[in-house]
């Protein structure tokens, strides 16, 4: 962890706790419980958990939308209540909650006025937002005749329009393709290294392995594990190496050396290109030749006002 | 957002039915109606403010069950106030947005009103003609509107991949303004005449105290839905609509005797307030200063009840 990560945390949450109550006021579900957190600038942050641990919960009590049974919590330094704060925060939901009679370019239009945004700055961003998400050539259609991955990338894109310092994704890649799987993976890389911070709450473990500093994993409303992601899952009593394939007969010597000094039965296996990997360079391919397309189109580019 | 509310309010089929099915209604009321009742026009005109009022109940009521509980169950509500959005202003800008449709409803149904009134059977004397006539040109032209804006707006649909259904509210609206223009350079019994538009005017003042009660209404119908979904506020709002026009009869007269039946008299929205078709009888009319007073009532209870919404709104968790 850089020294940016370590300047100060924008989240902080205290005990918290969050029991659901019934009509009668009666206590129905503890759905967090005793939970505490410390998250800092530029870190991303994985919330991981089965259905029903309490990561969604968590993450709407961050947001102010629920309010804490007990705790504290604090969102870049203020209650998560205070609506000026909000003005930081980019929020992704688990669905893309979006307003099915609006298209994109409304909806994005209407979010970036939610912000405040200056017609022109409003304008550009939406521009570069839906070349990003590959929606242009949809950009006039009802959003509620989109397939679920293509609601997705307006629900991503409706998170980023006010370039925010924090970004809170609830399951972002839910419903995409490869492709934009990938894409979402690298736009949350390169948001960390500007120093935007980034909560990921998913219980896809790839997509958590892949681009997450630290993880938290809850079940049943409390943390059961928290750290570095290498940190938890690196096996230190294992060694793996990595290396040119050897003739026999040096494999040969090889492993007899490590039978004889270790005492034990070496692994040996040929290193294979990951699925996601092959499927990337198969569809890349496909689309140098393809011509024309319904669907969001796959796009390498990411939006000019989020890499600055 | 108030904008955004209104558009998807108006984007939704049922507003679409609710409007046509209102100025066909009260297009149909001048055919259906075989009685004068002494009077030329009555029975159609009180015939039109009720389907005016209890229309808009349903538009009033259904709006807000779905644009404000309906937000919440479907998480709308979650991603507009995770934005710098205060829950105040959200909750304002959404019974804004109603009360506009509601507004705009309410215009298209006064012009129907209008419309019908002078449709109805009337007594007619010319030098050709002597006795009780219906403006039938005119009655075609109205029925037929709703039906004509639905063909214009799926050729907009069509042509230029507009909403069909906030295309149609919008020509109904625009094809009730044609024909009550239309209709001035008409006689009764369908013969020209110079441009004169001979209009009942004293409907407008009704009209307006009915379009004031629904604003009552979509505040009291919103304040609802901030705790119960579309079901239970609907029928919370035809409750309080029923209660709301016995309260003279069956609170009023209490008031002195009970501080229970003064304080729900107080309470309770009195739509009697507001239903004044009666005084239009026997050439009758409404003094605009009653009107003044009866919108002063409507923007104090209105005030009042959105008061009580917000903070229940501020209260309320949105999963």
């Amino acid at each position: 962890m850089d020294m940016e990560k370590q300047a100060g945390a924008v989240i902080e949450v205290n005990n918290l706790t969050k029991v659901f109550k019934d009509f009668w006021r009666r206590p129905k579900v503890r759905a967090v419980d005793g939970l505490n957190l410390d998250i800092k600038k530029g870190e991303i942050f994985g919330l991981l958990g089965p259905n029903g641990s309490g990561k969604s919960t968590t993450i709407k009590i961050l947001l102010g939308l629920l309010h804490a049974t007990s705790g504290s919590v604090t969102v870049l330094g203020r209650s998560p209540r205070d609506v000026a704060t909000k003005a930081r925060i980019g929020y992704l939901p688990e669905e893309s909650y979006l307003y099915n009679y609006l298209t994109p370019y409304e909806t994005l239009n209407f979010y970036g006025s939610l912000f405040g945004l200056d017609g022109r700055v409003r304008r550009e961003r939406i521009d570069q937002l839906l070349e990003m998400t590959g929606l242009k050539h949809a950009a006039g259609r009802s959003v509620g005749e989109f397939s679920k991955g293509m609601a997705r990338r307006v629900g991503l894109a409706q998170a980023l329009i006010n370039d925010p310092e924090l970004v809170i994704l609830d399951e972002p890649t839910s419903g995409l393709d490869p492709v934009g799987c990938r894409q979402v993976k690298d736009l949350m890389i390169t948001l960390a290294k500007r120093g935007k911070t980034i909560i990921l709450s998913s219980h896809l473990l790839a997509d958590v392995e892949d681009v997450c500093d630290r993880i938290a994993i809850l079940y049943n409303g409390s943390i059961r594990a928290q750290g570095g992601v290498n940190q938890l899952l690196e096996k230190q009593e294992s060694v793996r190496l990595t290396m040119p394939s050897l003739p026999p007969e040096v494999m040969r010597k090889v492993l007899e050396l490590i039978r004889k000094e270790v005492g034990k039965e070496p692994q040996v296996d040929h290193p294979s290109m990951n699925l996601e990997q092959f499927f990337l360079e198969v569809v890349e391919k496909a689309n140098r030749m393809a011509s024309q397309q319904s669907g969001a189109a796959p796009t390498e580019m990411m939006a000019d006002y989020l890499k600055k | 957002m108030a904008g955004l509310t209104a558009l998807e309010a108006i984007r939704q089929p049922i507003c679409l039915l609710l409007t046509a099915g209102c100025v066909v209604s009260i297009a149909a009321v001048p055919l259906t109606i075989m009685h004068l009742f002494g009077e030329d026009g009555k029975q159609v005109r009180d015939s039109a403010f009720a389907i005016h009022f209890v229309f808009g109940l349903f538009m009033a009521g259904h709006a807000a069950g779905t644009l404000l509980s309906g937000e919440i169950k479907k998480g709308t509500a979650s991603a507009v106030l995770s934005k710098p959005v205060s829950r105040e202003l959200f909750f304002l800008s959404k019974f804004a947005g109603i009360a506009a449709v509601i507004l705009v409803f309410s215009v298209g149904a006064t012009i129907a009103t209008l419309l019908s009134e002078r449709v109805a059977e009337k007594f007619y004397y010319t030098q050709a003609l002597n006795g009780y006539v219906m403006d039938s040109q005119t009655g075609m032209m109205l029925f037929f509107s709703p039906f004509l804006a639905c063909i214009c707006a799926g050729i907009i649909n069509y042509r230029f991949k507009r909403p069909f259904t906030s295309s149609a509210f919008w020509m109904i609206i625009i094809f009730l303004l044609i024909v009550l223009f239309v209709s001035g350079f008409f006689e009764r019994n369908g013969q020209w005449r110079p441009y004169s538009l001979r209009l009942d005017s004293r409907i407008f003042a009704v009209s307006i105290l009915v379009s004031l009660a629904l604003v009552v209404l979509s505040a009291v119908a919103i304040t609802i839905s901030t705790r119960f979904d579309i079901m239970p506020t609907m029928i919370l709002c035809s409750v309080i609509f029923m209660f709301g026009l016995m309260t003279d009869y069956i609170l009023g007269r209490h008031v002195a005797e009970s501080y229970v039946c003064g304080f729900f008299y107080t309470v309770l929205p009195n739509w009697q307030n507001f239903w004044v078709a009666d005084a239009l009888s026997g050439g009758g009319h409404v003094p605009w200063i009653y009107v003044l007073h009866a919108g002063l009532y409507a923007v104090v209870y209105t005030v009042g009840v959105l008061c009580l919404g917000m903070l229940s709104f501020r209260h309320t968790e949105v999963k």
